[in-house]
């Protein structure tokens, strides 16, 4: 099947039996599983829809909210990471693809 | 209700207690959403999973952030139509005394950071409890049966040196007598909660920590070893098939002891 190019990642679906696996890039060329044993019975057409709706929401396009309360900063292994004020009127919360939101912009 | 065929979400599914309890899912024929903080420990297990034949997705995601949880959520559901089983098995530590003394003075030298409260109970309390009110949300909308698993541990008796994680703990271990006395007042029966208390287990947190301490720990346990991450997991599937395993928390410690023998 075609692959999927989404938020600068590159998908593939492929079939297995009556269900579908679906892989993504890494960095240096080798693939990993996103999913396997999905969508059972359903076409490639449908198959596909349904793997980039996943994809969407397994790997949201954004900027990382985290907090946001800026006084209570999360620690991800000994990285502090402070949220963004989100009341602040510099801030721009980006939903977009980033292949296509530059022009929307 | 049946593994085969279920649904399952796991939180911490990338290594340790969720990792097992992921593959024993998935070994009994349920499909199961690993989620975890670590995207290469996502893609180790989904991979493995995949090559035992079994169905998962991988979702990173941060038990913390509410907007996570509801995408895990989702995406579990995107991927396999439904949800029937939640285990929240993330968790940290960030051990220390709240008040630590200079042997010199006498007076107080270090507190406990409020960083090291808020982290594990932001992620052993509110992530469990965001999991849990996410998952019997979709469950009840859905329609589908289901199970809450929170996972507590047996230092919810109260741990020195883990004010933070065992504060977290002994809530979590409350949560399912508050959450099915809440669904039998709002006429909730399709779901049931079951928390889990595991005593010392192997996960590579604990067999990498020093020998000697890890020694003397296990001089206190009456099974005379760690308890292995796969039999939480066993532990959890035959709450997953008793039905009337119910509003209630289970130690599995291998039989650990206070010293001199009593049992904790």
């Amino acid at each position: 099947m075609e692959s999927i190019r989404y938020n600068d990642m590159e998908f593939s679906v492929e079939k297995d039996g009556d269900r579908w696996t679906l892989t993504y890039g890494l960095p240096g060329g080798s693939k990993a599983v996103a999913g396997a044993g999905l969508f059972a019975g359903l076409s490639e057409s449908e198959a596909r829809t349904r793997a980039l709706a996943l994809v969407k929401t397994i790997f949201p396009v954004g900027v990382r909210s985290v907090g946001p309360d800026v006084m209570h900063p999360n620690m991800i292994g000994d990285l502090k990471i402070v949220g963004p004020d989100v009341a602040h009127p510099n801030f721009v919360y980006w939903n977009k693809d980033s292949v296509s939101s530059p022009k929307d912009l | 209700m049946e593994i085969k065929g279920s649904v399952a979400l796991v939180t911490g599914g990338g290594n340790g207690i969720g990792e097992a309890v992921v593959k024993y899912f998935a070994g009994h024929g349920a499909k199961v959403a690993v989620v975890d903080m670590v995207q290469k420990n996502i893609d180790r297990v989904v991979k493995d999973v995949q090559e035992m034949g079994g169905e998962a997705v991988g979702i990173q995601a941060n038990v913390t952030i509410e907007a996570d949880t509801a995408r895990f959520i989702k995406g579990t559901i995107e991927a396999f139509g439904k949800l029937n089983i939640a285990v929240s098995s993330a968790g940290i530590i960030r051990d220390g005394t709240m008040l630590s003394l200079d042997k010199e003075t006498g007076k107080v030298s270090k507190k406990l950071g409020f960083d090291k409260w808020q982290a594990v109970i932001d992620t052993n309390l509110s992530g469990t409890f965001l999991t849990m009110r996410d998952a019997a949300e979709a469950m009840v909308n859905g329609g589908w049966p289901g199970l809450l698993v929170p996972i507590s541990s047996v230092n919810k008796c109260g741990q020195v040196g883990q004010i933070n994680y065992s504060s977290a703990k002994v809530a979590d271990a409350l949560m399912p007598k508050i959450i099915i006395g809440e669904f039998l007042m709002r006429g909730i029966r399709n779901i049931r909660c079951v928390a889990i208390a595991p005593g010392y287990t192997a996960t590579p947190m604990l067999t990498g920590m020093n020998q000697d301490a890890l020694k003397a720990i296990l001089e206190d346990v009456h099974l005379g070893r760690l308890v292995a991450p796969e039999e939480i997991a066993s532990m959890i599937g035959y709450c997953v098939e008793n039905e009337a395993l119910n509003a209630t928390t289970i130690e599995i410690t291998g039989g650990l002891c206070y010293p001199k023998g009593i049992a904790k």
